[in-house]
This record gives C-alpha cells, structure tokens and sequence, in this order.
C-alpha cells in the first residue's frame, strides 16, 4: 500500500554561476510497504536529495515519484502522508515538548481530542511523558532525538522519512537508539526510508540498502548480499570496515599472481577468469578473511599461504589489524588476538580464496564466478 | 621576579588611560549637562541673567514656557504616534521580506536583492525633490500622517539586517514545519519571528530612536504648526524664540529626554545591538 | 471531457510555478512596491528633471542647463569645497578619537567597558535638532556662551563662533570632533574581542614589542572595521545638513554652505528643482565613488 517509488528521477541544481550540478542522475527503485530502506553512500552522493524529494521539500528535475499508488511530483509535503525526522532534529526550541508533537495535527485541524490522544500515545512509546512541559533546550540530545521521533509518530504517515537522526548522537546513546529504532519499525508496520553516511548504521538497520555515489544508484540489496556479492569497487570499498584490500593481479598459468606471491584457483573460478588471461585484474580481499598462520580455523591445511612483512600493529582488543605491504599496496589483515604479531615480524598469512573478490580495473565492475 | 616591576608598569598605564577616558567622557557629556541644568533655571528671571554650571535654585520655569508657547503636547503626540507606526511596519516588513530573501528560493531573488542594496548609496537629496512634489501636488497629502510615514515604511537597510539575521536561522525548522502541514505565512509567524526575536527587538529600537530623532522629511512635508513633530517643532522655536535660553534648552531636552529614557532602559539592545549587520572584523 | 495531463497528476506548469514561489514575492511584495514608488520611480524622475526648467504645469526641456550653471556657480564650488573640508577635518580625527578610545576601553574590567560604551553612547541617542540646539548656545558668541566662558578663564576674548567665516566652519567641525563616537567605539571593541589570544602569546613567544604586536595583530586585524567606519563616516559628513540648517543657514559669506544645505535652499528656498536635482546626483556620484571604492577595498581584504 504504501510503497515509494522512483522513475528515473533526476535531480538538478544550479548554483551561482548557473553551472548545473546533478545531485541525482535517474533513480529507479521501488521501496515495498513495511520496508526499512536505507540510502547510504559517502555526503554529496544523492541520498539526502533522494529523501528531501520523497518528503517534497525538494522537485524533482524529471521523472516520476510514486507514494503508494498517486504520483506526487507536484504535491505539497503536507499531502504526501510521510512524516520526517531530521537530523538536527529541528525541535521548534519556543514550543514545548507537547506543542511540537501537537504543532503537526493542529495545523491539519484535527479534533482537540484526537491531538491529545495521539500525543499520549507517542509520549508513552517513547517514555516521554515527564518531559511534556518543558522546551527542547532543557532535554539531553538523546531526549531531543525522541521527540522528534514523536513529533513523526503522532503524524501516523504511511512513510517515516529519517536524515541522518543519529548522527548527532554520541556512540553509545547511538547503539542504544539503532535496537529502539529497529523495534519501532516492527511496532508501527510503517515503511520506513533511512538515510546515513554509516555503513555499520545502514547494515545493522537496513532491510534493503541503496548504496549511492554521486547522485547514481550502485547497487540496492540486502546486507548479507551487499556484504558477500558487492556489485563494484565502490560497493565493495565503502561496506565493511576496515574496507577490503584492492591488490593488483593477473592470471598466469591457472594462479592468480601477486607482487610477491601467487594462488592456485578452483576451476570454476578460473573458468570466469577466463576472458582475463594475460591481462590486469583487481582482486578484493577483505581484512577479516586473511588469517595469520598460528590461528586459522579451518583452513590450517589452505595452500593459500603468502610471505610477509608485518610493519604496523593496531590491538582493538577483541582482534588485531596487522598492516603489511603486496607490491605497493598496504594490506589490512584483522586477526584473531591469539596470532602472534609484532611489527617486524616475518610470517606467512593465509588468505581464504573461497572469500576472495576480482574486479575488472577499467570498469571497476565485479567479475560474477 | 621580573613580573613586579612589569605588573606596576601595567596599572600605571591603566591608571593613565583610565583618567584619560573619563576626560574625554565628561567633554562628550558636558554638552548633555549644559542642556539640562540650562533648562531647570529660570533665563527669565532677570535681564543680566547667566546659566551657571552649578545651579544656585531649579526652576520649571523654562518647561512652562516652552509648553505654553508650542504645541509640545500635539507634537510630542505626533512623534510618538509616526514613530510608533514606522517602527512596526519596519519591523513587519522587513522581517518578511528578509526571511523571504535569506530562506525561500525563487526566481530572481538574488537580482531583485542587489537591485534593492545598490540603491542605499544614493542619498536621500536626490529622491527627495520628486518625492515632494509626488506627495505635495500629484497624491495632494501634504501636511498628512500618510506622508510622513509612507516613504519610510519599510527601508531597504532593514530588509538588509533582517536577511543576515534570518539566514543565521537554521533551515531544517522551516522544513519540519512545512512537514508539520504548516502553511507559508504561517510558518514565518509561529516558527519564524519567535525566533527572531531578539533580532526583531534590536531593530525596533533602533528603528524608534531614528524616526523619532527624523528631521528632514517630516520638515519637508509638514506646514501646520499641528502636523509637526517635536523635531521639526523644535527647530521652528529656535528660530523663533532664539533668544529664551532656558526655553531652548527646555525644548531640547524634551526632544531628546525619551530616547534617552529608552536608551538607559534598554542599555544592553542598543550596546548589542549596533554590531549586529556592520562588518565582522 | 478534455485533459491534457493524467488525471492522478497534480496541476502543474504556471499554477505550481505560483503555488512554489507565490509566497514568496508575496512576503517582498511591500517593500517591492514601495521601493518602486518611493525610490526608483524618484530617482528617474530626479534625473529627468535635472534637464529640465520645473513648472508646476508643465517643465520645459533646457538640456545641460542646469548642469552648465551649477557648474559656473561660485557657490557651488564653495559648498563642494566646505563639503570636502568638514569631511576631511572630521571623518580621519573621529576614527583616530574612536580607535584610541576603544583601544583604551579595551583595557579596562568589563563593569568599567561597560559604563564607558554607553556614556560615550549617550549622545548619539539624542537627536540632530537637539544636539544643534545645545552647541548654539555653546557657541554663543557673547561671553556667557559656554565655550567663550572657557576661553575667558584661559584670558582669551569672546570669539563669535558662528558668526563670522573664519569660524564658522571650523565650529561646526569642533562640535562633530566632540559628539558621539559611541557606536564606532562598540564596533571597534567588538572586532579587538574577536582578535584570538593565541595571536598574541604567538607574538610573545616571539618576543615581539607591543608596538610590533600592534602594528602587525592589531591594526591589521581591525582594518575592515576602519574601513567601515572610514566609509560610513564620509557618506554622513557629504550629508550634513541639520546642524548647518539650524546653526548658520549656510553663512556667513557661504563658509558653512555644504552640498547638502544648497540642494535644500535651491529647492525649497528659490524652487529651483531642475537645478537642485543636478546638483543632487553630483552628490549622489561623489557617494557612489566612495561607496565603489569601499567594495573594491573590502573584496580585496577577503582575497588574502
């Protein structure tokens, strides 16, 4: 019922100088009802436009955008049955807490009672019924966060619009607020469009995830699949962290060689790989799947074994990320704490090719095997 | 121990400067004195009279006079009525047309903005003639409130200091109200001004104080004794009784004693308020 | 039934063209038509009738004129001279005054700035008129007149400040040098404040004099609010009129006619607004000069 959808919507602004700058670059996507739908993607990549011309603060250049079954190009933001959360929350800071969850409803006309009632109703989701009487100045941040929450739950929209709510957060507050925000989309049955510049915040939230750079769509799936089957390089670069190692490669002789080494392949990969004999290729390999040789569960027998020369050595605790160079690239392996490693040390690593990622270098597109 | 002969060396030139400052301060003031311990004694009392710096005896006599020889009252009340009504279309408008200019895009805001700004620098002397004679003989209003106020109703100065102040206002509030279901006019009423307010104040008093102290224009277009305004009133007592001393400085003092009143009650707007749209250095 | 968009579509070319932008032109509206009434719609005016003959019912076109006139008037010539004089005598001295006055407030505890920024503010509340009115009986030439009562303690006879064109001028200057610099003082003060410390310890890690921290931190740091000032100050000053107007009606002998004062008596004195409006856009283009000269100076201060 109420489904989103883009139709190749392009979005153009002009600046000052009236160059034109395409914030977005044809869209097409459907985002289902009850779906949690993230836009993520580095600031400048079109997500937040996206968002805005949802809400209808901003119109699109072409194209068409469909809320539910009405086309809703020219309607205004009050007519589109969303609700939105910003990210500086944008609490009216003269109101009180009650008068900004109610400013909505009452500007709709809608009956004392109702108001009321609603705004009972979100204060108690939220656990804000103490904090009615006071103006948002005298909140913590995370309170703010709520009642702007609250302010999008009285609403009732048929689409939650967030910009960004956590970022203002600090990192605990921020983990606490991503599991309540989970629980309130299953509690509403609300679609819900999401947008962040944290991919661990898109991954951890995301039903489905739209991965955006410079106003186009990269790839829009799941996270479990945007994880193990990254469309490009940027996909593949931007989800994870730390991000995956790009090492420059070719195919000779049925192994994938290296700067200093080289790796015998399945058939059924070097089957894919095929088209690429002789020439440059990409491979991706992501710091969790290179295991130190003293501790590689599973894979102590892997032939997959690579000399190195570990130089740095960060210790997270609950793993290490060792830095070491292929060629001229630095390499990150994240390590189980048990692998012995201090900078200086020589030791073979072995890198688990069942994991491994090829790229073609001109298009940056995924080699599929 | 180097820093005692330093730290004495320091408050000798403060010590210097403060003196220094409290000089100057009392040349700039004596002027004010002048005026008012010249309005309390009585100039009538005989002919050798002379004003004394410190008074021997107060007399309200000079006041008297001076009421009794002008329209004061009427005058008093036309200043504070002109002033009045200026001070909130200026502050009406202005707010308005600067929210317009600092937040809502449209087209051509940008041109009609510079086009408002690059005429401040044309002086007042060369609108003045063909604003007379528009006021004088072709809408015949001459001598009316209308005239005094209509052509300062809202000044391109003001749009200007509202644009800076509202563009310090973050835009996200104006979003969430228009997701709120809040209607343009309304969002600059309920959202906007409140916040404004201490910009709205500023500019108020400042806007007051300048068409209170207004002389040139209300002189132009104001024949009846009736019509003028305690400035314009003012001048025309001088030259016509230049020769009352304490009369005159009773006169002054009335036309400058409210704006002070409001300049010492709202100390901290006036002090602040001057920085707000000058440079930022 | 004809349309000519889908049905499910809300309206959309010229009415969404107004329904988006409609408030807007609406919230200028006022000021738009104001400007156009009391600003544009005079000024062209002005200029038209600078090449003309004003009548009443009807000018006659005399061309350059007025222009050639003014330009063979004496008077003219003297207002520009005194307008450029009283604006030299005070605009650079009245920067000097407020700078040393802010610079010696700046030194002092908050309380004491306080007291000194709005007693030294005070004047500048009080209007044109009664200022003028104070200094004429200041300047009053018998020797009860303030200043004469002063000059008379040091031994020196009365003087007849506005009476004759030796003074008069200078008079007029001499009450501008003690008015108000109250609002350049906060302006200066508030740009001192916004000068970072971590300047200054710089310096003293360098071992800099506190004159190399003034001619380097301070004044280099405060030049945009001298250049203001500088600016603001000699538009006024090309403007003065009140005082001239109350104190010496442009005399004695034209020594105290300004620009400003002979527009006003050409127009309102002789009726003579072709002539007054020419004179007026000298004025005008002097002001514009200055004001060009302010932006190139200011853009130029933003590139380094």
């Amino acid at each position: 019922m109420a489904r989103v959808e883009f139709r190749n919507v392009r979005k153009e602004f002009q600046d000052h100088s009236k160059e034109s700058f395409t914030a977005v670059a044809g869209s097409d996507f459907v985002i289902n009802d009850k779906e949690f739908v993230v836009f993520v993607g580095p600031s400048g990549c079109g997500k937040t436009t996206s968002l805005r011309m949802i809400a209808g603060l901003e119109h699109q250049t072409s194209g068409d955008i469909l809320i539910g079954d009405r086309v809703v190009n020219n309607l205004h933001p009050k007519d589109r049955d969303i609700a939105m959360v910003f990210q500086d929350y944008a609490l009216y800071p003269h109101m009180t807490i009650r008068d900004n969850l109610s400013f909505g409803l009452k500007n709709l006309k809608k009956p004392k009672e109702y108001i009321d009632q609603k705004v009972k109703e979100a204060a108690s989701i939220l656990d804000m019924e103490p904090m009615l009487g006071r103006k948002p100045r005298e909140l913590s941040g995370g309170q703010r966060q709520r009642v702007a929450l609250g302010r999008a739950i009285v609403r009732d929209p048929q689409v939650f619009l967030f910009d960004e709510p956590l970022s203002n957060l600090d990192a605990k507050l921020r983990v606490q607020m991503r599991v309540e925000l989970s629980e309130l989309h299953k509690r509403l049955g609300a679609t819900i469009v999401y947008v962040t510049h944290d991919q661990v915040e898109a991954m951890t939230l995301g039903e489905r995830i739209v991965v955006m750079n410079r106003g186009i769509i990269q790839q829009i799936a799941n996270p479990t699949e945007l994880y193990a089957k990254p469309r490009n390089m940027f996909v593949a670069g931007f989800i994870g962290s730390p991000p995956m190692n790009f090492i420059d490669a070719s195919i000779e002789g049925g192994r994938v060689v290296v700067e200093g080494g080289s790796f015998e392949l399945p058939e059924a990969k070097l089957a894919a790989l095929a088209p690429y004999a002789g020439r440059k290729l990409i491979l991706g390999i992501r710091p969790e799947d290179i295991h130190g040789e003293d501790y590689a569960p599973g894979l102590e027998t892997s032939p997959h074994r690579m000399d190195t020369h570990i130089q740095v050595v960060e210790h997270l605790g609950s793993e290490n990320l060792l830095y070491f160079h292929i060629g001229s690239r630095l390499v990150t392996a994240k390590v189980h704490p048990e692998t012995r490693a201090y900078p200086g040390l020589d030791k073979p690593f072995i890198f688990d090719m069942r994991k491994v990622h090829f790229f073609d270098p001109d298009s940056e597109q995924r080699i599929e095997m | 121990m180097q820093s005692h002969p330093q730290a004495r060396s320091r408050n000798m030139l403060l010590a210097v400067a403060g003196v220094l400052l409290l000089l100057w301060t009392i040349l700039t003031i004596i002027p004010l004195y002048w005026m008012l311990v010249g309005s309390l004694q009585d100039s009538a009392a005989s002919a050798s009279f002379r004003p004394a710096m410190i008074p021997e005896a107060l007399s309200l006599a000079p006041y008297e006079r001076f009421f009794a020889k002008t329209a004061a009252w009427r005058w008093l009340f036309n200043s504070l009525l002109v002033s009045s009504v200026l001070t909130v279309t200026n502050v009406f408008f202005a707010s308005l047309a600067g929210y317009a200019f600092a937040k809502l895009k449209f087209p051509g805001s940008n041109a009609i903005f510079w086009i408002l700004l690059s005429t401040m620098m044309i002086p007042a002397q060369v609108t003045l003639i063909p604003l007379y004679i528009l006021m004088v003989n072709t809408l015949q209003l001459q001598d009316t409130y209308t005239a005094i106020i209509l052509p300062t109703a809202v000044s391109v100065g003001n749009i200007f200091l509202m644009k800076q102040y509202m563009s310090s206002l973050p835009t996200s509030l104006i979003h969430a109200a228009r997701i709120d279901a809040c209607g343009e006019f309304r969002i600059f009423w309920r959202v906007i001004l409140p916040l404004a307010k201490p910009g709205l104040a500023v500019l108020a008093i400042f806007t007051f104080v300048a068409s209170w102290n207004e002389f040139f224009w209300p002189f132009l277009i104001t024949s009846s004794t009736d019509m003028r305004t305690i400035q314009v009133g003012l001048a025309s007592f001088v030259f016509a009784e230049s020769t009352d001393f304490g009369a005159m400085m009773a006169g002054a003092t009335i036309g400058a004693l409210p704006m002070m009143i409001l300049f010492f009650s709202l100390q901290r707007y006036f002090l602040q308020g001057i920085t707000i749209g000058a440079v930022k250095g | 039934m004809q349309t000519t968009a889908s049905p499910k579509r809300a309206p959309s070319g010229s009415g969404r063209f107004w329904r988006e932008y409609g408030w807007a032109y609406l919230f200028i509206l006022a000021p738009v038509l104001l400007f156009l009434v009391f600003t544009l719609y005079p000024v062209a005016s002005a200029f038209v009738m600078s090449f003309q003959q004003y009548q009443v019912m009807g000018s006659t076109w005399i061309g350059f004129d007025n222009y050639k006139h003014m330009i063979g008037d004496d008077v003219f010539w003297k207002s520009i001279r005194n307008t450029v004089v009283f604006t030299i005598a005070t605009v650079p001295v009245n920067i000097l005054i407020t700078f040393v006055l802010a610079y010696l407030i700046f030194q002092m505890k908050n309380k004491a700035q306080t007291f000194f920024k709005a007693t030294l503010y005070l004047p500048a509340v009080a209007s044109g008129v009664t200022i003028s009115v104070v200094w004429l009986a200041i300047f009053d030439p018998t020797d009860s007149g303030l200043l004469n009562r002063f000059l008379g303690l040091l031994g020196i006879d009365p003087v007849i400040w506005l009476g004759q064109s030796s003074t008069a001028l200078f008079s007029l200057i001499l009450m501008n040098w003690l008015g108000s610099h109250g609002a350049g003082i906060i302006l200066y003060l508030a740009s001192m404040g916004g000068v970072p410390k971590s300047l200054y310890e710089a310096a003293d890690i360098d071992h800099a004099s506190g004159w190399t921290k003034f001619a380097r931190i301070t004044w280099p740091l405060l030049k945009p609010t001298t250049l203001y000032l500088l600016v603001t100050g000699i538009i006024t000053s090309f403007q003065v009129f009140i005082s001239v107007y109350l104190m010496t009606q442009g005399g004695p002998n034209f020594a105290t006619t300004t620009i400003a004062y002979l527009i006003y008596q050409t127009a309102f004195q002789f009726y003579e607004f072709g002539l007054a409006s020419a004179q007026s856009f000298v004025l005008a283009l002097l002001i514009i000069i200055v004001s060009v000269l302010q932006f190139k100076a200011f853009s130029s201060d933003v590139e380094y």
